[in-house]
């Protein structure tokens, strides 16, 4: 140790009264908790939601759980598709699918009352916190309404299996092995009633999994929450986002078109490479990196196609509800692309699936069995109740750009502009990227059916009788399905019509000349 | 009392040449008085500053007199027509053609262009859109911010944010322009420069002015001030205001 050092050494331990600048302590987990949970109205209906939809998220995952837990000696259940364990993993993928609405809802939710969260952080930071206090208390906020959610989503799975644990009797089918006499099986379906299980409520994933999946949504928010404020400069005089004005890029429609054009030509371009039955995953590995580069395409380029109906739309209309809402789409296209992501996702996978649905049942239209169409009937519900969750994250978004904006609105009437203007203006902000939008990821979901499962299928034949077999082999065409399809894009349009006039009562208040007072 | 240098009627009995009057308004926020028992009038032209501390009720008495809150007592008319009975939608056509607003901020449309912000009430009357950026060009230009006609509010400075705002509440040539503290976030020059140019370009047009101020030197470019101090006419403020001028 040098002298110089020494004596330092010495001068502190010689002075122990002389003023030592501390490490600032850090604010304890409660005093953390009791900040994040302090705010106010809108505060709080953030975090309500944010705990509804973390609930939705936990009972999505254990139910897929247990699906994935359930085996062929579990049951029987009154739906088919539970009875068949090699249709489970199908099911367990639709159920982990139905987190991405309900997760982006929840993503949604976290705008609510923002421009009031951000003033209540920047006074803490004017009264002496550190940024990263700051950050801990916007991660707690989070956590902690997702902790409270997926508590609740566990008490709500546990009361599920309770309730509806009794069995029912009821009448399924049942496929029967019959050995005939040359040696060859024969399988015979027939139709059985007694009790069966409605959910498989006798299935429990191990704890292990269980506490997986409850712990792993509150851990995913609250991360979520920090990467959000990641670019936010948390300053005493209010959060400024380093927010880049992004370019739209044309990249995301290339991805789309290159994505869903790969899918329509898919099943062909198979056909004639005659790949070798080893390549199967390596094949559905590539459909699926196709699928995901057409919906990432889609959700991206949405931007694009607001920013461009809006370029296009703003320059040449009189109509002031026309003008407005093109100029905000030309202005802010991202919000509208983030607002429909989820929509169009669900949109595209439905249209896919009335597609697939469609070949499936011609298929195995001899077949008696009800597990095909009880499979694809599960499989839009699911999807329907996706697309409900997916429209009420549009719903939040549509809500917090009315509040954010409700001062402009209120000056714009209190000059004469009749409500009504504002109400058409906020409706066609919505439609107007949001119609070709969702008639595009029909047909790009359509495509996508027909590329991976072709046009034509063959008949499965009829059921074998004990006389011989006889099973006529025929190609059937299979025909667009307009009507379902027509179904899927007519209901994502009047369910986000729907829920965006669902604002117009919060509109008519947030213009309230009480706004306009300065004194 | 109105405090005004020169004769004034009766407070509750407005001068035959009004063009604005009100009598007796009461307008409370819930359980809180904002105005008890206020009496006023505006004639054709006239410049009135209408000054007042924070809470006096002075925005809520504008914002009475615009039609825009409805008083829970008391009368507004204007050229003879009862605001304070008439619809809303008889109202909301009124400030877009006999009316202009200007407030402190908060006004303009931020994702519109400068242009189509002024030609906005003029397209709310159903002019066509050629026509209408035509005439915003021409009072942006009165304005002296013609320049900024492409630009949208978060590209321009305070000063000119409010000079297109100014152009966009006199386009339709309003008879009354209501301005809530016009001022308010400017820097006194800009300030002074925007005051300037509305009581130039108003009393060119003959436009009547009721300007919600508490500043005196912003309320000196009135013909005329009104004090307001908790929600009544504060006849204290006369003398002062009197001796001052």
């Amino acid at each position: 140790m040098s002298a110089a050092l020494a004596a330092t050494g010495t001068a502190r331990k010689a002075a122990p009264d002389r003023l030592v600048v501390a490490r600032p302590g850090r604010p304890g987990l409660v005093t953390v908790l009791r900040l994040a949970a302090g705010g106010g109205r809108a505060d709080r209906v953030r975090i309500a939601l944010t705990a509804v939809g973390a609930a939705a998220a936990v009972v999505a995952l254990l139910a897929a759980a247990t699906v994935a837990a359930t085996g062929a000696d579990d049951g029987p259940y009154t739906s088919a598709l539970l009875n068949e364990p090699g249709l489970h993993p199908g099911v367990v993928a639709a159920l982990v699918l139905l987190c991405v609405p309900v997760l982006t809802f929840t993503g949604q939710c976290a705008r609510i009352g923002a421009p009031a969260r951000d003033r209540r952080l920047a006074t803490l930071r004017l009264i002496g916190a550190t940024p990263a206090d700051v950050r801990r208390i916007a991660g707690a906020e989070t956590a902690l309404a997702a902790a409270l959610g997926a508590l609740a989503g566990l008490g709500a799975y546990l009361l599920g299996r309770a309730l509806l644990g009794t069995p029912v009797i009821a009448t399924r089918s049942v496929q029967r092995e019959v050995p005939l006499e040359n040696g060859d099986l024969q399988f015979i379906i027939e139709s059985v009633t007694g009790p069966a299980l409605q959910l498989p409520t006798d299935v429990l994933p191990s704890w292990q999994v269980i506490v997986l999946g409850v712990v792993a949504v509150p851990l995913g928010a609250g991360i979520a929450g920090q990467l959000a404020l990641r670019r936010v400069a948390l300053t005493p005089f209010g959060l400024v986002r380093a927010a880049r004005v992004r370019p739209v890029r044309l990249i995301p429609l290339v991805a789309f078109l290159a994505g869903t054009a790969g899918m329509a030509v898919f099943s062909g371009i198979i056909r004639l490479l005659e790949p070798p039955a080893s390549a199967a995953p390596a094949i559905a590995l590539l459909f699926l990196l196709l699928f995901l580069l057409s919906v990432t395409g889609l959700i991206m380029g949405t931007a694009a196609l607001a920013s461009m109906i809006g370029g296009i739309v703003a320059p040449r209309t009189g109509r002031p509800a026309l003008l407005i809402a093109a100029r905000r789409l030309r202005a802010a296209p991202h919000d509208a692309s983030r607002a429909n992501a989820a929509v169009l996702t669900v949109v595209m996978v439905a249209a896919a699936v009335q597609g697939y649905r469609e070949n499936l049942l011609l298929a195995t239209a001899n077949n008696t069995s009800d597990v095909y169409a009880s499979g694809t009937y599960l499989a839009s519900l699911a999807l329907l109740i996706g697309g409900i969750v997916a429209a009420l994250g549009l719903l939040v978004g549509a809500v917090e750009s009315v509040l954010t904006r409700r001062r402009t609105l209120a000056a714009l009437v209190a000059a004469g502009t009749p409500t009504a203007v504002l109400r058409r203006a906020v409706l066609l902000e919505v439609l107007l990227p949001l119609t070709p939008a969702i008639l595009v990821s029909t047909a790009a979901g359509a495509l996508a059916a027909r590329g991976l499962f072709g046009t034509t299928v063959q008949t499965s034949g009829e059921v074998v009788m004990a006389e011989g077999p006889v099973v006529p082999v025929t190609m059937i065409e299979v025909p667009v399905p307009w009507m379902e399809l027509g179904t899927v894009a007519g209901l994502a349009l009047t369910l986000t019509a729907l829920l965006t006039l669902a604002v117009m009562p919060l509109l008519t208040r947030a213009v309230d000349a009480t706004e306009l007072r300065t004194t | 009392m109105t405090t005004n240098p020169r004769p004034t009627p009766s407070p509750n009995a407005p001068p035959q040449d009004a063009l604005l009057s009100a009598r007796a308004l009461v307008k409370s926020y819930e359980h809180a008085p904002a105005l008890r028992g206020v009496s006023f009038s505006a004639s054709r032209g006239e410049i009135v500053a209408i000054t007042g501390p924070s809470g006096s009720g002075k925005s809520t008495l504008l914002l009475c007199l615009a039609g825009i809150l409805i008083p829970d007592a008391g009368e507004v008319r204007f050229d003879g027509l009862r605001l304070d009975e008439a619809s809303e939608a008889e109202r909301s056509r009124l400030r877009r053609t006999s009316f202009g607003v200007l407030f402190q901020f908060g006004q303009l449309v931020p994702e519109l262009s400068a242009s189509e912000n002024v030609a906005l009430p003029l397209l709310l009357g159903g002019r066509p859109r050629r026509a209408a950026v035509a005439a915003a060009g021409t009072w942006l230009d009165r304005f002296g911010v013609s320049d900024l006609g492409e630009r949208r509010p978060g590209e321009v400075s305070g000063g000119q944010a409010q000079r297109i705002a100014m152009a966009r509440a006199m386009v339709t040539e309003p008879q009354v322009l209501f301005a809530d503290e016009p001022t308010g976030a400017l820097d006194t020059l800009a300030g002074e420069q925007v005051m300037t140019q509305l009581t130039r370009v108003a009393r060119e047009a003959g436009t009547t002015v009721l300007l919600v101020t508490h500043e005196a030197t912003i309320a000196a470019y009135a013909d005329r001030e009104v004090a307001v101090r908790d929600g009544m006419i504060d006849t204290d403020a006369f003398a002062t205001s009197t001796v001052a001028r």
